[in-house]
């Protein structure tokens, strides 16, 4: 038996990685833009500690993934963790058979086209759509660099399903250590997705200003509570002075680990945001959201700075400290801006 | 996606221009030969550009502007990541300050250019992605997009980063002392060259 579902297309953002490509490649199988999902939400939310080392770590996203990254939708996602391989095989086959494509946790070291490929372990996500048993393959769509989609063997991908996602080399140091134990995700979009109009967008501002106004993180709405749980705009500055104060002690090299992959799951976040803005502002000749859209943008420059200032201080953490200070204060600076456009725009 | 990556690099004509000497500030490595040291490192995973694909230590000139691209042995440095360095310029009239460089993601900031009237002022630097299969984001155009990539261990011919040939306006046209980088270790620069647009 042979089935490779239609409507299987490339989709990425440049800010993002795998979690978003992925999402958005299920959200348009499924019917949904991409863009107009994942893109509306913007916000700041992190429990201190709750840090996973997977690429597709989001923060508040242990129970939906997918729920998580697109608050203003009725989207949801659910991780399956099946006890052996063949019945992880087995439910991918039936959930692709049914006409589902979904998403499947991998290790990159046993993926013949991705670069890591026997080199280096590290974990990914990526859509499977469709199988072929004559052939023993199994089809996948990962449109991270270098962009793929078509079929490897079967052996390959539960390989890659069930690897123990090693740390061999001094190398991909924030996403291994981690077992891959044959996870898989399948999402739920609807029914009833929100119109893509100037009143949806309205509501998505007002949530999304209120949240970081707020102090709250705009999933859950939990609010920050000045200790280890960072939300909305406050949140923002207290996590960046933390992580600087971490810095400046030295003897805490976990804050590079955990700064790193908050701040790019921000910057992916805040630049697909910054899209739907400028998206939204074309759709609705709003140039006003258009301007916001750059504004926001420009925030998120300021994460792929942190990003890499933090990623570079490993051996001294304390030298970047001062860096970390500096970028948050403009970081802020801009984010409040932003805010001030946005909330004028409605 | 909204797309955003035409280029709108609009080319005066070029003057007189000058490749600026940036070689007292090369503090990294990103380019390695053949012979692979294995200390290329232009993002922290390790991954480096190949040597025999760009034009190392040689002036090269792209859209008719000059630059002096650095050489590379894979263990001497042959780029700078922005740190905040003051980088003296050649005194003349400047109306563009043309730049080899790309970030890790893209991202911006601002530079201050010191004048030589002693007036100071910040422009902006926006650099894109370096990324394989990432497109400019600012109006850059592309400089130089390699056959593939250097991993730590390997060769990726499926992998092909990209350099991008950007430029800061200058706003006082009566000559230029020096211009301080942003503190953005996100951003790389391999070269810079000062061009006075023709009358």
């Amino acid at each position: 038996m042979r089935v490779e579902l239609q409507d299987v297309r490339p989709w990425r953002h440049d800010l993002g990685h795998c979690l978003h490509a992925t999402m958005g490649v299920l959200l348009r199988a499924h019917g949904a833009d991409p863009l107009q999902v994942l893109g509306a939400a913007w916000g700041f939310g992190y429990r201190s500690g709750d840090l996973r080392r997977e690429e597709y770590y989001v923060p508040f996203g242990a129970g939906s993934l997918l729920g998580a990254m697109a608050p203003h939708h009725p989207v949801s996602s659910r991780w399956h963790r099946p006890p052996d391989p063949e019945t992880a095989w087995t439910q991918i086959r039936d959930a692709v058979g049914d006409g589902r494509a979904v998403a499947a946790a991998v290790d990159n070291f046993h993926l013949p086209f991705r670069p890591a490929y026997r080199d280096v372990h590290t974990n990914h996500l990526l859509t499977v759509y469709g199988f072929d048993d004559e052939r023993d393959e199994v089809l996948l769509a990962d449109p991270v660099p270098p962009r793929f989609q078509g079929a490897i063997t079967r052996d390959e991908f539960a390989a890659a399903r069930f690897s123990a996602n090693p740390e061999d080399h001094d190398r991909d140091l924030f996403f291994t250590r981690n077992p891959i134990d044959g996870r898989w995700l399948e999402i739920t979009v609807g029914p009833d997705l929100p119109a893509w109009d100037l009143d949806h967008v309205r509501t998505v501002i007002t949530a999304n200003v209120a949240a970081l106004e707020g102090d709250r993180t705009l999933w859950d709405g939990y609010a920050d509570d000045g200790a280890g749980l960072f939300g909305g705009r406050r949140g923002t500055a207290r996590f960046l002075d933390a992580a600087a104060a971490r810095m400046r002690r030295g003897d805490d090299p976990e804050v590079v680990d955990e700064t790193f992959v908050v701040a790019g799951t921000v910057l992916a976040e805040t630049g697909v945001h910054a899209d739907w803005l400028a998206a939204a502002g074309d759709a609705f000749a709003r140039p006003e959201l258009t301007e916001a859209a750059r504004l926001v943008e420009r925030v998120a420059h300021h994460w792929s700075a942190v990003r890499i200032i933090v990623a570079n201080a490993r051996a001294d953490t304390a030298a970047a400290a001062g860096e970390v200070e500096d970028r948050a204060a403009v970081l802020l600076t801009d984010l409040d801006r932003a805010l001030d456009l946005l909330a004028r725009a409605v | 996606m909204v797309n955003h990556v035409s280029p709108t690099l609009v080319r005066s004509a070029v003057g007189a221009a000058h490749p600026v000497a940036i070689e007292d500030f090369l503090d990294s490595v990103g380019v390695e030969p053949n012979s692979r040291s294995g200390l290329g490192a232009f993002n922290i995973w390790g991954n480096a550009f190949p040597a025999e694909a760009l034009p190392c230590g040689t002036l090269t000139e792209l859209d008719r502007v000059p630059f002096r691209f650095p050489p590379a042995d894979g263990v001497r440095p042959d780029h700078l990541r922005c740190r905040g360095q003051r980088i003296p310029l050649p005194a003349g009239r400047a109306d563009w300050i043309h730049v080899l460089g790309a970030a890790e993601r893209r991202t911006e900031d601002d530079v201050l250019l010191e004048y030589a009237d002693g007036s100071a002022r910040r422009q902006w630097l926006r650099l894109s992605d370096f990324w394989p299969q990432t497109g400019p984001r600012f109006g850059e155009r592309l400089a130089f997009r390699t056959g593939s990539m250097l991993y730590p261990r390997h060769e990726q011919l499926t992998m092909s980063p990209s350099i991008w040939h950007q430029r800061i306006p200058v706003a006082v046209s009566d000559g230029l002392r020096a211009i301080v980088l942003p503190h953005n270790p996100a951003m790389h620069l391999f070269a810079l060259t000062l061009v006075e647009a023709a009358a």
